[in-house]
Order: C-alpha cells, then structure tokens, then sequence
C-alpha cells in the first residue's frame, strides 16, 4: 500500500479509522478501513459513501481520495482533518458554546457544504456535530456519507430510518419517507443552537420523546400542519395523527439568550416545523446573518472563507513545511493576509489562542496528544 | 455543477472494442445472453416481490458492466445475481442472501431442466425443484459467487452506480403531449420501457432518448399522429435526436424478431461462464477444422 498507516483515530460500527501517511507526497491522510463480511457483501453505507464522495469535491466536504479494494477490505482514503465538531466544542468551547465570530464561520462552512451537496443532488442524512470534521485551519468540513443518498425525480420513498435522533427533523419523525433537502436543514439548525449553548437543542430519548422535545421549544404546530405532514409521509405503518399536547412556543432568545437578534432569526428559519417553510441551505447563506454583521465581517469569496483567527498563531512553525505550497495551505495564508488587510489582527482572540496551545497536554483530546508524532513524521 | 446527478455511459471506444468480442464472443450472441440475463434477473425479482425500482436498477448495472467486462470471465447468471442484491442496497429496499440464493438456484435449475427438454431428453417429465441439499456445498459455492459478482461490478464501474430510471420523465412526457388519458398509450410505453431493459439501450443513451423512443414505439403502433415534420417534431421537446430515438426503436424492436428454436436454446447453456468457455472451445475448433 502507498501509505503508512499510523495510529487508529477511532471505531465506529462497520470501520476503523487510522491516521496515515503517503509515501510519495508525505502528506497525512485518514485510512478509513472496512471489513468485506461475507454475510452481507460490501456493506451499503461504504457503497454510499464511495458513489457519492468520490464526486463531491469542495472545501466544506471531507475529500475522497482514493480507494483501495481488496478481497477481504476496502480501505478509503480521506483528508486528515483534526477532529470533530464535538471534540472541538468541548476544547474550545465555554462549557461547549463557541464563541460567535467562530459560531458564525463554522455555521457558514457547515451551509455552505450543505448547499453544495443539495446542488449535486445529494442528501446528506446524517450531519451531526460528530459528523463535521474541523482541521487545524479552522475549515469545517462534512465528513461519513454513510447513510447518504442521491436523489432526483422521485421514483421510489426513502429509508424512514436516517439522521441520529437529536438532529431528526419533525416530519421524518412523523413518519415521512419522500423528505427532501429540508430534512438537512434541520439538522444545522440544531447544530446552530448547539454551537451558541454548547449543548444539544433537543435531546429526545425516543422518536415520540424526542417530538414532545421538539414541540416544548418551538411550539405545537397547528393540527392542520401534523395532518398535512402524515398524510404527506404516506405511512404504511399507518401512524395516526396523535393528539399531542399544545405546547406555546418559547423565544428562541430566551433559550439562547448569548444569541444575537439575527442568529435568532436565521435559527427561526432553519428550525420550521414545517419542511415546506424550512429556509434552503443556499438561501440561508444569503442571510442578514452572514452578510451584515454588528463586527466588520467581509465575506470573502465563495468556498474560502477564513478560518477562525485562532489557528494563525500556529502557522509559522507549521510541521508539514514541504507542503506550503499545497493549495488550500496557500489559500489560509493569503486569507491571513486577507483578513490583516481588512484591519482585522490575526490574533483576535489572545485568550483563545493560548487555550489551543495550551492543549497539547491534556490527554482526553487524543487529536492534540498526536502532534509531537506527526512534528517528528514530518522531518 | 458535478456529475453526481448525471448518470454514465458507455464510451464510444467501450461499444466499438467490447471485451467479449475480443474473446471472441459474437455480437448477436452477446446481445442473446445479456437479454437472458436480464430476464432471468426479471424473473427473480417478481419471486422475492422486489421493487421494480431495484430490479431496473439491477438491469442497468447489469448491462453495465459488459461494457467493461467480456462474458468469457463472468457468468451472467453470477453478475445477475450480484446486481440484483447491489441493486437492492441502492435502493434502500434489502434482500436476504439466503432468499436471493434460493431464488437463483431454483431458476438455475429450470434453465438447465428446459435445456435438457429441449436437447437431450425432449421427453422428460415437468420439472420439479429439488431445494439444495442441507450440507452440500451449492448455497457456499453460490454465496460466493454473489459476493465475487457484487463486488467486482462495485471495481469495474468505479462505484458510479448513480442510475436514473426513466418512469417519472415518462409521465412528464405523456403528460406534456396530452396523452396520459389514454390508458393504453401509458401501459404500453411503460411497458417498452421494461423491456428496453433486456437491451443494452440504458447504459447507451439518455433517458429523454429512451422515453421518446418508448413513446414513438407506442403511437405508431396505436396510430396516433403527433407532429412529427420538420421545424415541428415532437421529440425535439425532450433534447432528443431522431437517428438516437431511431436507433433505441431498433433495439427494443429486435427483441420481438422471430427465433430459431437453435438461437433459443444457445443461451440456455451459457449462464456460467463454463457455458461459455465450452462453447468457444467447440466454436474455435470447428473454426478451426
């Protein structure tokens, strides 16, 4: 094989996650390893995942590289990114809350991968803090396509079974099998209010827990919109349009009250009971939100935008030097450059800064406990 | 915007240079065994009750991968079997091996049992199932076979098994030229639609090619006029090219010609690729003689 596989990252139900390095370029990837069962073939979610990744090149998506199959395994070959979403709130975080200039690049990065995937015709399915991978230049990234799909003209209804329970829109909970980009939407408003509060939204134990969890926050909908949706879902289960408690809605300023007027009123729009009045992920960029901030915020172009300042303290003594000319390496640089010329330091956040360096000990945070090896792969 | 939505097809260096031409596998009999193969796959879809979805869906990576594939290496009993269970995972519609396996021995057998009628013992009795023994080896051989076949059209088509069926572009189309009302007019397109699936036609052209087609098919047979002179034909509406739309006509027509009871029974005995081989051996030799 073309790379040396390192330390296993993580395990998850039908892989193994190994940190690697390219012996031609050097450059350290993700070795994502799954196991052929001669019970079930090659298992469907590495199929989705290839079918689709392999196709969706873009900064906010986790890049496929390559794919190696042999009789007994297939390993994928994916972009290095440091860590999750998750793992990053909890290292960065204030008790897990971002702060909101890091909120608001993330939230951005997150939409605009989404929209991305929208526009090729694909549903992401899954997207969840867990999900989002973030690298030491501060790009978030969509990452595990397992249970994602292709759609297009409607020839047949979806798995019903998709999106881990706290980040499930109402209307698959309700029983929905023809969903649609909505059903993604949904989920980066949860994890919207979860970047801004540090913990999830809505934390349901089971799909009708997890509606009356919903319905406690944003408010019972009118019976008519819950009809509408389960005669819409065309469940075979025949799921009958339970009388539900009438929850009032609570301001969403008063759940998040760290949240800024337009975070609210882009979060109101994400999180619509009804998929039919959800905003699209290609709208929701357009948002007062993003494009008229209370700080001097310049949006750059399309797909690069800046990583958040904090990672900038670091890039001097960056240990894979060699590689500096790789493009998106290049593209952070010139962003630094960027953003100091728009009057912006590149240490904004000295507090934070400091709280990044001061990582590498801890060793809960396996990624940070990584880098005196990669400091010496590197050489 | 990417390609995830758009669907692949063959090149034109993929039809003129096939693989089993250059095993030596004849044009006509390649076309033979990919019709039986989708049958057979036709027939195992409707005994497990899948979806059509999965089964057309089969039918297309089927035709597929013999563009990037000569029979000589796979049987088409094998890559029919391993489509249909690839097919069914795409289509979030799962089957069990188990159910999948039994179904493929069972129309095994019947083939192999209409073959023996037809040559051998052309007055045998009607054919009777015997399911597979509780310790032979047929379910492993078989169970192997399947993961082989569904692993190697994943290889060979690069994971593009992005299909787009053409049923919902058919009811726009119906809709479009006023015909949905007639009941017969949409059966019996559909109706060719399935069949163009026994031919190569997906993995060749476009949808909107291959529902003009269908449609074309459809009112001549019925006598329906539609504008069809130049500047205004209708086919023209769906981004179609007549000499494709012709073409696709030709291919689904061909399906329909008269057979010889010799040209029927060929195909029955190339299922495996041990058919096949058999076949060009003897073929070869008396080339050769």
């Amino acid at each position: 094989m073309n790379y040396v596989q390192l330390e296993k990252l993580g395990e998850g139900t039908y892989a193994t996650v190994y940190k690697g390095r390219s012996r031609t370029t050097n450059e350290i990837v993700a070795l994502k390893e799954i196991h052929l069962d001669a019970e079930e073939g090659t298992p469907s979610t590495a199929i989705r995942e290839i079918s689709l990744m392999k196709e969706l090149k873009h900064v906010n998506i986790v890049r496929l590289y390559d794919v190696i199959h042999t009789e007994t395994k297939l390993v994928l070959i994916f972009e290095y990114c440091e860590r999750d979403l998750k793992k990053y709130m909890d290292a960065h975080g204030d008790r897990g809350a971002l702060d909101p200039n890091t909120v608001r690049s993330f939230m951005y990065q997150l939409l605009k991968g989404t929209a991305f995937c929208h526009e090729n015709r694909v549903l992401h399915r899954d997207l969840k803090p867990q999900n989002l991978l973030i690298n030491r230049k501060g790009e978030l990234k969509l990452g595990d396509f397992g249970l994602a799909r292709a759609f297009g003209v409607p020839v047949n209804t979806f798995s019903n079974e998709v999106v881990t329970l706290w980040y499930r829109a109402p209307d698959v909970l309700l029983g929905s099998r023809t969903y649609s980009t909505s059903i993604d939407v949904w989920s980066c408003g949860c994890i919207f209010a979860e970047m801004i509060s540090g913990v999830p939204l809505f934390r349901g134990r089971d799909n009708q827990d997890q509606l009356l969890h919903i319905m406690r926050i944003i408010g019972t909908p009118d019976d008519r919109v819950i009809r509408k949706i389960i005669q819409e879902a065309k469940a075979d289960n025949q799921q009958q349009p339970k009388q539900y408690p009438r929850y009032p809605k609570i301001p969403f300023s008063q759940v998040l009250p760290k949240a800024s007027p337009q975070a609210i009123d882009l979060l109101e729009r994400l999180l619509q009971f009804d998929p039919a009045k959800r905003i699209s992920a290609a709208e929701a960029l357009q948002h007062p939100y993003f494009t008229s901030g209370q700080l001097p915020y310049p949006m750059p172009p399309a797909g690069t935008m800046a990583p958040p300042s904090f990672n900038f303290a670091h890039a001097p003594q960056h240990p894979q030097q060699p590689q500096a000319q790789h493009d998106p390496q290049a593209q952070a640089q010139a962003h630094a450059a960027y953003m100091a010329q728009q009057g912006m330091p590149p240490q904004m956040y000295p507090a934070q800064a400091q709280q990044t360096q001061g990582m590498a000990i801890p060793q809960q945070h396996q990624f940070m406990s990584q880098y005196p090896q990669q400091y010496a792969g590197g050489r | 915007m990417a390609s995830v939505s758009l669907y692949p097809l063959a090149s034109l260096e993929q039809i003129e240079k096939s693989s089993s031409r250059d095993d030596g596998i004849p044009e006509n009999l390649e076309e033979d065994l990919r019709a039986f193969g989708c049958k057979l796959i036709h027939q195992a879809g409707v005994l497990l009750k899948q979806k059509q979805v999965a089964v057309a869906t089969a039918q297309i990576l089927f035709q597929r991968f013999w563009f990037v594939t000569s029979m000589k290496q796979f049987g088409i009993g094998d890559i029919g079997m391993g489509a249909l269970y690839l097919a069914s995972k795409l289509e979030e519609c799962p089957i069990r091996m188990r159910d999948l396996i039994n179904i493929y021995d069972l129309l095994l057998q019947r083939t192999a049992d209409t073959l023996a009628a037809q040559t051998t013992n052309p007055h045998k009795g009607e054919f009777k199932y015997v399911p597979m023994s509780y310790f032979g080896s047929t379910f492993y051989d078989l169970k192997d076979a399947l993961v082989v076949a569904e692993m190697q059209i994943l290889k060979r088509l690069g994971f593009h098994v992005h299909v787009v069926l053409p049923y919902g572009t058919l009811v726009n189309y119906l809709r479009v030229l006023g015909l949905t009302s007639r009941e017969d007019v949409c059966t019996r397109a559909w109706g060719y639609l399935n069949d163009a699936l026994q031919t190569p036609v997906y993995a060749l052209y476009p949808v909107p090619t291959i529902v003009s087609a269908a449609i074309l098919l459809t009112t001549r047979l019925l006598g329906i006029p539609l504008p069809s002179k130049l500047p205004n034909c209708w086919w023209e509406l769906f981004d179609a090219d007549w000499e494709d739309v012709w073409s696709v006509c030709g291919f689904i027509m061909r399906l329909y010609r008269p057979r010889s009871l010799e040209d029927r029974t060929r195909v029955l005995g190339m299922v495996s690729k041990k058919g096949v081989r058999q076949w060009l051996e003897n073929n070869s030799l008396s080339r050769t003689i």
